[in-house]
């Protein structure tokens, strides 16, 4: 009875579902430390590798002595490149197409290189061993700048060169040198060079995206163990794509996929990171087999940030072209890509510089042209897409600091710029000149809510007030008004274009309902902090009428997950939450047969009403989906097999592209350097909200990275390839201390293609945010004159801008 | 990374140059050496335990004299390998000015590459600890010196 007089609103309330503010269902474990991480994982007997890495940046190896190491006690063996070699595992492919030493085979091609793996009863053991093992070294040229390296007759990669030193074709065609790695275009080039030679006002600027790091608070590990009696291998990590992990772990050693078993445990931040192939993944694999014990590697903070995966690294060459009243004509970007000495950067096998040519950003250009150019150098290989989908930070910094520098040739407001250059909403689906086609977006409103919400005139008032003081002596700081609107592109990605390694980028769910009427729903994806386990759930219950608390959500297993690529890249909501609304909408069409069974009529005289069918017409007369569970175990029904359960591998058609407007308002002292962020405004749009909490949280997140990054965070290296920025002394993290309170709005533009019409939202407040910081240091200096300083915009680099532009007296 | 400074030495000239080049003086002033073995008038080896932040390491390694200036001048050059700590590269341009008969000034210009961990905790520890041993190894040296002028 209860039943009948419960409102609409309140059974919508008791799913949980899309736009529930609900709270995180693993942060009671996470919060009270009863995670699973991967260095919680203890077995029985199990043994710790670490490995002997190389100190020198360039070098030959003329001799590994591991004789004094192995009599350390607790040390039980040690592998060298020689003992790998017999099983063709001393190198393996790249995600790029390339192939990477596992460990050194002859020679170093980055400071920390993995030189042996020392294989002990304990770390300490293993840090012991480490020491004893005596390596000879033969000094080798360095070269740390990509474009020495192009003009170097030092060639980085014997193995890439022919008899005669000619560099061989790579996975992207023909290269150029022997440090060249692959030439990427898109765009018209012809055209774009026309236009811009024939403009009215054409804009310039050298731009260097320093290298970076995602550093996830967890680093990289595994544990690999290998069952001698049922020649199964398990294999715990922190893999942001456990399925595609499996798949290269039995190509690349032989070992049957059904033999092998991934295990994403609870992953501590991942931000891509995590989603390539370590050589410490390879070694605990054949120390484990050796061994025939559990052998597990994880690695320090130093190894982290000094040897997998660094992001970004682009050096980049822009020229803007417009009319003199503002709209743009054309848009010409030559990246320079420092890729390390082996090209692991993860993307799409077609895409080598990532989806870098969505760099038109949110602007309607009508000619584009785009050349990126890999390059070996002697640093750490990766690329990875640091909180963003495949280098679209890259591609949205780009944009949005040509606006600004196109604005100065001008002499025009940025944000008028920007607006009469927008893609109109009437233009949706809008197919850019580099090609991709944009499915929706609204960028006007968000920009009109963005601003008023500012007060931006009011804003430019006062810093035009702030530049008259400041000449006059009367204040030491300035004010900086940084503006962004950046368009991401997300959820990769259909099949037809996007692989990995020959992969396709679909994903999938599995649902069961259970008779009682909870469920288990289980992803080819995996959390890392994103609150999987929460929102999946949400979506699942708007579809199938069960309430979200009695929904788990399982990812990371791929002995019970479905096949799917993993998550990064923003694809997790785009494409398992497709599949997941997918596999909801099975389920609720098998249900459906199932209540008009049990109401006695027909398929189509029955409707969903968000937790039961009811009779059309007959409201009073209804099944609820707990209802219709119980009885699709229980009750035979002609013509319908039990059970109620449903899988979809959802190809999503497109990409999602969303998109957000952030101000930023800064304080800048002129003799210190010191930033103060007086004010952050994010407005994000990332379609359906499923989640307002959680998407809060993200943008939070995402913010803070970018804080990190525009402000500070960087890998650096010196001449002779030292990393100079090793530990967390010297890398940036933020802390509360440097975190401003953050403001945030949105506006929703649902997808048109995706099943819920969401379009993901993790990565877009660190797309977003870079340029936004970075826009508002450089605002504060423009009107002395400054037109663009790289990044990161630290106090040092601050206050050298000050002192260049003469404001210091 | 270089580094620079000078002290004044309360001693000749001569006899500042002799123990340059003495063994037995270096072995006492420079902080960690646990052993200095002379080869020729001109070749070293060394082993010295070092200490930047948290890494510590016996450095093995070579020193070569070249005495070609004496006495106004002195280089130096050497290198070490500390196994997994890192390895380190250097040379010194000492000059020897007399003040008077019995004050020498000592000026030194020093040179240093280091890689490995050593190198990776940062240039301020780095810096900061060689001008700190540097300047050790010349306050040792004088007072050593002049203890000898004066016995």
């Amino acid at each position: 009875m209860k039943d009948e007089v419960e409102s609409r609103e309140d059974r919508v309330g008791k799913l949980k579902g899309l736009g529930c503010s609900r709270k995180r269902v693993e942060d009671a474990r996470f919060t009270q430390g009863k995670g699973n991480y991967v260095d919680d994982i203890k077995l029985d007997g199990m043994l710790f590798g670490d490995f002997v890495r190389s100190p020198y940046a360039h070098a030959r190896i003329t001799g590994i002595n591991i004789d004094a190491a192995l009599k350390v006690p607790g040390v039980l063996a040690v592998l060298t490149a020689k003992d790998l070699e017999p099983l063709g595992l001393h190198w393996m492919p790249t995600l790029a197409g390339d192939r990477q030493m596992v460990l050194a085979d002859g020679k170093v091609l980055f400071q920390g290189q993995e030189v042996a793996f020392v294989v002990a009863e304990d770390r300490y053991a293993a840090a012991d061993g480490i020491e004893a093992v005596e390596v000879e070294y033969e000094e080798l040229p360095v070269l740390v700048n990509p474009f020495e390296s192009l003009k170097s007759d030092v060639v980085l990669r014997e193995d890439t060169v022919d008899e005669d030193g000619a560099p061989k074709d790579g996975a992207h065609g023909p290269r150029k040198h022997h440090n060249h790695i692959f030439t990427w275009e898109a765009g018209d080039r012809d055209t774009t060079e026309q236009v811009i030679s024939e403009a009215e006002v054409v804009a310039e600027s050298d731009m260097y995206y320093h290298r970076t790091h995602p550093c996830p608070l967890e680093t990289c590990g595994c544990v690999a163990s290998m069952d001698k009696v049922n020649g199964k291998l398990t294999l715990w990590g922190t893999f942001q794509a456990p399925h595609a992990i499996r798949t290269v772990v039995s190509l690349i050693s032989g070992i049957e996929e059904h033999n092998i078993r991934v295990i994403s445990p609870d992953i501590g931040g991942g931000f891509g990171n995590k989603v390539g192939a370590y050589p410490g993944y390879v070694c605990s694999v054949v120390a484990s087999i050796v061994t025939g014990k559990p052998v597990k590697w994880i690695e320090d903070r130093m190894d982290n940030l000094m040897t997998t995966a660094f992001a970004r690294d682009y050096h980049m060459t822009g020229r803007i072209s417009a009319t003199k009243d503002g709209k743009i004509t054309g848009l010409h970007c030559h990246v320079t890509a420092d890729h390390g000495g082996f090209d692991a950067c993860a993307d799409p096998t077609k895409f080598p510089a990532g989806f870098m040519n969505i760099c038109t950003g949110s602007y309607d250009i009508p000619t584009a042209f785009l050349e990126v150019d890999g390059v070996y150098t002697n640093k750490a290989p990766g690329g990875v897409s640091y909180r963003c989908s495949f280098r679209v930070t890259e591609a949205v910094y780009f944009i949005e600091r040509m606006i600004e520098v196109l604005a100065i040739k001008l002499n025009m407001d940025a944000a008028e710029l920007r607006r009469i250059n927008f893609i109109r909403k009437e233009q949706f689906p809008y197919t850019a000149a580099l090609g991709w086609e944009y499915d929706s977006g609204d960028y006007h409103t968000a920009w009109e809510k963005a601003l008023k919400a500012v007060d931006y005139e009011g804003l430019r008032a006062e810093q035009a007030q702030r530049i008259e003081d400041f000449k006059a002596g009367k204040t030491r700081k300035l004010m900086g008004i940084g503006l962004s609107f950046f368009t991401e592109i997300v959820g990769a990605g259909p099949v037809k274009n996007c692989d990995i390694l020959g992969l396709g980028m679909f994903d999938s769910c599995e649902i069961r309902i259970h008779p009682t009427g909870s469920a288990i729903a289980r992803l080819g994806t995996i959390s890392q902090g994103q609150g999987h386990a929460t929102t999946f759930a949400q979506i699942l219950a708007s579809e199938i009428g069960l309430p979200a608390d009695s929904i788990t959500i399982e990812e990371g297993d791929t002995d019970t997950a479905p096949y799917g690529l993993g998550t990064y890249g923003s694809r997790s909501t785009p494409v398992a939450g497709a599949a997941t609304a997918m596999a909801g909408r099975k389920i609720r069409a098998k249900a459906q047969m199932i209540a008009a069974y049990l109401l006695e009529v027909h398929d189509d005289d029955v409707e969903f009403d968000v937790d039961r069918f009811v009779v059309k017409g007959a409201p009073e007369r209804f099944k609820t989906m707990k209802e219709i569970a119980f009885a699709a175990y229980n009750q035979a029904i002609p013509g319908i097999e039990p059970g109620l359960e449903a899988v979809s591998y959802y190809d999503p058609p497109n990409m999602t592209y969303p998109f957000g407007a952030y101000v930023c308002v800064m304080d800048i002292d002129v003799d210190t350097g010191v930033p103060e962020i007086r004010r952050f405004y994010a407005l994000d749009d990332c379609g359906t909200r499923i989640n307002p909490m959680i998407i809060e949280g993200q943008v939070h997140g995402g913010l803070t990275e970018a804080l990190a990054v525009a402000l500070g965070q960087e890998i650096a290296y010196d001449d002779m390839g030292n990393v100079k920025t090793g530990t967390l002394m010297d890398f940036f993290l933020p802390t509360a201390w440097e975190v401003p309170n953050y403001e945030t709005d949105h506006t929703v533009t649902p997808s048109p293609h995706h099943p819920i019409g969401a379009k993901g939202v993790g990565e877009s407040p660190h797309v977003g945010g870079v340029p936004c910081f970075s826009n508002a240091v450089q605002d504060a200096f423009r009107p002395f004159g400054n037109v663009h300083t790289n990044m990161p915009h630290d106090h040092w680099r601050i206050w050298k801008t000050a002192h260049d532009l003469g404001l210091h007296g | 990374m270089e580094l620079n400074d000078e002290i004044t030495i309360n001693a000749p000239r001569d006899r500042v140059y002799a123990a340059l080049n003495d063994p037995e003086v270096l072995k006492r002033c420079i902080p960690g050496c646990e052993e200095l073995v002379k080869h020729s008038d001109t070749e070293l080896e060394a082993r010295v335990v070092l200490k930047v932040g948290p890494v510590k390491a016996k450095f093995g390694g070579t020193v070569t004299l070249d005495t070609a200036g004496a006495p106004e001048s002195f280089s130096l050059t050497g290198q070490g390998n500390g196994g997994a700590a890192g390895h380190a590269k250097g040379g010194a341009d000492v000059t020897l000015t007399a003040l008077d008969p019995d004050t020498t000034l000592l000026r030194y210009d020093a040179k240093a590459e280091v890689s490995g961990k050593l190198a990776q905790l940062g240039s301020r520890l780095i810096q900061g600890t060689a001008r700190k041993l540097a300047a050790k190894f010349f306050e040792n040296f004088a007072e050593v010196v002049e203890e000898r002028v004066a016995g």
